[in-house]
């Protein structure tokens, strides 16, 4: 594997249902992430996006197909190897945060780093580091129910990046945001990104926020219609966007 | 549908989710139906009406404090089941439901609970009532035929109490839904904005609890004469106050800074079950408060047991020491019983000594309120020789006494120095105690004092002047022919004045205290199974609630192994907590019962302590994994 590549995955083919009754949601996804990629799928209700990021992410087995992490191919390793590898090289984002209601923001962004047994002076230091990044200095003490939506957003965020992942997984991250939280948070990754110290796969149907990711691949009916790379601008990019959507009919709400 | 049918749905549906509070509850029933069982059965008759007289009011007493435990346990557990089902409840306010509606659903659904929690608590009972007296009896040590008999009184005396209770919990859930907001009834189980509880609000607490709890502890273990019962009850309240303000103060302070310490928090899984831990604390500092009183009553219940054998074992040895003693002026009443008692029985030892019955005796400090009489010094020390008892009493002085005193099952005196006899004007310093039965059954019906012979020598006018012959005959069943045959002895005229005293050896006047012992082992265990029982339930009902964070976790990439140790660590302070507060409360709790009791009950209170541990182990064990099954 190349030493660039992140993530791959050869004929990725999902099914759902029993015997009697099976529903394809992938039909044979081949797709390569290299280790700066900020790649946004888009596509309809019902395309498979957040099946694709299910077992990217290895939540979900698939059905067929190869997909290979870090080198290995998560569908041959054990769930001790799984594990290991969720905690060290993946880092995730949910729509809903999924910031744990009972501790403090930043007993929360170190949970992970505290749970591998690293240091805590380490531990400390790199919620403290992130939180700088990420705008949330301020409120480190406070519980989720104390902070906002942008903020709870930006708190997963950091907490997804503290074990120095290759990629981050980001489910619909900016759906219970207002656009202002949104732009803010993409604006984090972008960053988080640009400054190389992850990959980001993002699953999406906002077309503003999937602007911010330097490829978009649009997948229609469990299968990659498009890929739109980023050129000039984002706000040329953002239109391209759109364009494609508007010819592939309408708008791609989330799953 | 009408409400009933879709109330008795619910009920028939929801049966393995209310299987652990209708088991709790009918196990509630069984427990105080046994006991008022005991009250109505005839097995205790046998024991005499005395005895069973005893066993009733220690059993009414048991009753009443087993139906304020079921009031609480009731109280508890409907609260719980309300919690967990308001969120269900709320949904029908959807479907257009009125409160008063959806309160009368409850009703019927948790009246079906009680009513079949009811009618399974009292077959069971009945079913185990005669194993429950056969288990009784055979542990009091006493033969007795039981036989199985079904009265409807003590039914009726449960059914009243349970039913009464119940309905009021009842009702009280009703009221709660009826004017509870839509909105509350949805979120009832994720009411979580609350976390951390104000430093100084802590602080203050845990001072008033470290305050209170340690004036507990010393009214408990201070010495003192008559006031040391009030002493006690104050210590009890003053204990059970400071345990709840320890619980809810020093407690959740300790753990709040654990958490502020980012050092020591993030270690291990500590990030994760510190701060569950501090996130439940306020809703369950009064459970492990609850249970750590509740254990602390267990092991001294089980120490007043224990207490109350050994003593009642010591008193009829005490009292058997001589089978017959006679108290006479004749100079030669032994040599007159002797040769009548060996008509029937040889003799195993005999002892004689002279006794002075003294008129005017003022005691300061005085354990006894009867009559006192004093003993010479070398008289007592032959007559411990010829009897085999042991001797370790130094000579006194002039004005010197020692006590001769006996033993009681419970004494309120526990300050017993410095005391000063005045005999007929002329002080004495009291400078020994001792409780061997040198008198046997006669020293437990009289104070005496042994005094220096010369000073014995110079009472004399001052007393009346009698002697003492003891027998302790060797073979017991002869005890009825030698007694008839000592009655020729018996007088009571002028010329001739002479007391018989006849201990039976196979007397069982003192049953009573037997059995209570056995009550009190069963006391001990229902109340330890009770908070294990508790401690099970509220953290079974917390697994669901951490349902959800488990998810989270899971998706964050936490293993199950991880989550397990978490889970494992959590749980596990929640039983250590209550009982180590238990563990130190207990030898302050005890050692107040040692000193009333004037008996060491260092083995019991270890025995009884591993005792708890080892059930709360048990019980630690089936909540993680049934903490784990729910949410892993």
């Amino acid at each position: 594997m190349n030493e660039n590549k992140v993530a791959e995955v050869k004929n990725l083919i999902k099914n759902y249902g029993t015997r009697d009754f099976t529903a394809t949601v992938l039909k044979g996804i081949d797709l390569t992430i290299c280790c700066n990629d900020f790649i946004a799928v888009m596509g309809p209700s019902g395309s498979g996006k957040t099946t694709l990021l299910n077992i990217l992410s290895t939540i979900d087995k698939p059905t067929h197909g190869s997909v290979m992490l870090d080198g290995h191919d998560i569908t041959k390793i054990s769930n001790q190897d799984l594990s290991k590898l969720r905690r060290d090289k993946i880092g995730l984002i949910f729509q809903d945060y999924n910031l744990l209601d009972t501790m403090t923001l930043q007993d929360n962004i170190a949970l992970p780093l505290s749970l591998n047994g690293v240091a805590s002076r380490v531990c400390m230091q790199k919620t403290e580091e992130l939180a700088g990044l990420f705008g949330l200095s301020d409120h480190l003490k406070k519980y989720p129910y104390q902070l906002s939506g942008g903020q709870k957003q930006r708190g997963a965020a950091c907490r997804a990046l503290i074990t120095d992942p290759q990629i981050i997984f980001a489910d619909e991250p900016t759906g219970a945001l207002d656009s202002r939280s949104g732009k803010e948070l993409m604006r984090c990754l972008k960053e988080v990104n640009d400054s190389g110290r992850a990959a980001i796969f993002m699953v999406t149907h906002d077309p503003y926020c999937a602007s911010y990711a330097k490829d978009v691949y649009i997948l229609s009916d469990g299968m990659m219609k498009c890929r739109l790379s980023r050129g000039s601008g984002r706000k040329e990019f953002f239109d391209r966007i759109m364009d494609a959507q508007i010819s592939m009919g309408g708008d791609f709400s989330c799953d | 549908m009408r409400l009933m049918q879709l109330a008795f749905l619910n009920f028939k549906n929801n049966l393995k989710n209310y299987l652990s509070l209708v088991l709790s509850l009918s196990f509630t029933i069984l427990i105080f139906f046994n006991f008022q069982n005991i009250i109505y059965s005839d097995s205790f008759e046998v024991l005499g009406t005395q005895n069973k007289d005893y066993i009733d009011i220690i059993v009414r007493v048991i009753s009443f404090v087993l139906g304020c435990f079921m009031f609480f346990f009731l109280w508890y557990s409907t609260n719980v089941f309300l919690t967990k089902r308001k969120k269900e409840i709320g949904i029908y306010v959807f479907m257009g439901l009125t409160n008063q509606k959806i309160g009368k659903m409850y009703m019927i659904e948790t009246s079906l609970i009680g009513i079949t929690a009811f009618v399974l608590g009292i077959f069971s009972g009945i079913a185990t009532a005669a194993l429950f007296q056969m288990i009784l009896l055979a542990v009091s040590d006493i033969a007795v035929e039981i036989r199985f008999q079904v009265r409807i009184e003590p039914v009726f005396i449960t059914a009243v109490v349970y039913l009464a209770m119940y309905l009021i919990f009842v009702i009280k859930g009703y009221c709660n839904i009826v004017k509870s907001s839509v909105l509350s009834m949805i979120s009832a189980s994720r009411q979580n904005e609350y976390v951390r509880q104000s430093t100084p609000v802590l602080l203050l607490k845990a001072a008033l609890g470290a305050c209170i709890l340690g004036g507990g502890y010393y009214l408990a273990v201070k010495e003192g004469g008559q006031e040391v019962m009030g002493n006690v009850m104050a210590a009890v309240v003053l204990v059970t106050a400071g345990v709840y303000l320890l619980f809810g103060g020093l407690i959740p302070y300790v753990f709040q800074s654990v958490a502020r310490n980012k050092k020591i928090l993030y270690r291990g899984q500590r990030n994760l079950w510190v701060n569950s831990m501090i996130f439940r604390m306020k809703k369950n500092y009064r459970t492990y408060a609850i249970v750590c009183v509740l254990t602390l009553c267990s092991v001294t219940a089980l120490a007043t047991g224990f207490a109350m054998k050994i003593r009642h074992d010591n008193m009829v040895q005490f009292e058997n020491t001589y089978t017959f003693q006679f108290l006479s002026d004749q100079p030669d009443i032994g040599n007159q019983a002797q040769p009548l008692i060996e008509k029937y029985s040889e003799i195993s030892y005999r002892s004689d000594i002279p006794v002075l019955f003294l008129d005017n005796v003022n005691v300061s400090n005085r354990s006894f309120a009867g009559s006192y009489a004093v003993v010479p010094y070398s008289g007592v020390m032959r007559l411990a020789e010829q009897v085999g008892l042991s001797f370790e009493l130094k000579e006194p002085g002039m004005d010197e006494v020692i006590e001769a005193g006996h033993l009681y099952l419970l004494s309120l005196l526990t300050d017993r120095s410095d005391i000063t006899v005045t005999i007929n004007g002329k002080e004495y310093r009291q400078i020994q105690e001792t409780s061997e039965p040198y008198l046997g059954y006669l020293q437990e019906q009289a104070g005496y004092y042994i005094v220096n012979d010369a000073e014995f020598e110079a009472m004399q006018p001052f007393g009346q002047s009698l002697y003492t012959s003891n027998f302790k005959i060797s073979d017991a069943d002869m005890f009825e022919a030698v007694r008839d045959e000592l009655n020729v002895l018996s007088s009571n005229t002028e010329e001739n004045y002479t007391a018989r005293v006849a201990v039976d050896p196979k007397s069982n006047d003192t049953d009573w205290v037997k059995v209570f012992y056995t009550l009190c082992i069963f006391l001990f265990l229902v109340f330890i199974l009770a908070s294990g029982s508790i401690m099970f339930m509220k953290l079974y009902n917390d697994s669901f609630e951490e349902r959800p964070r488990a998810l989270v976790m899971k998706k964050i990439g936490i293993d199950s192994g991880t989550l397990g140790r978490s889970i494992a660590a959590e749980l596990g302070m929640a039983y250590i907590l209550p009982f180590a507060v238990m563990t130190v409360s207990s030898y302050f709790s005890v050692h107040a019962l040692e000193k009333m009791m004037h008996t060491s009950l260092f083995s019991v209170r270890i025995v009884s302590v591993l005792i708890v541990f080892a059930i709360f182990f048990f019980f630690y064990l089936i909540s993680v994994a049934a903490y784990r099954k729910n949410v892993c």
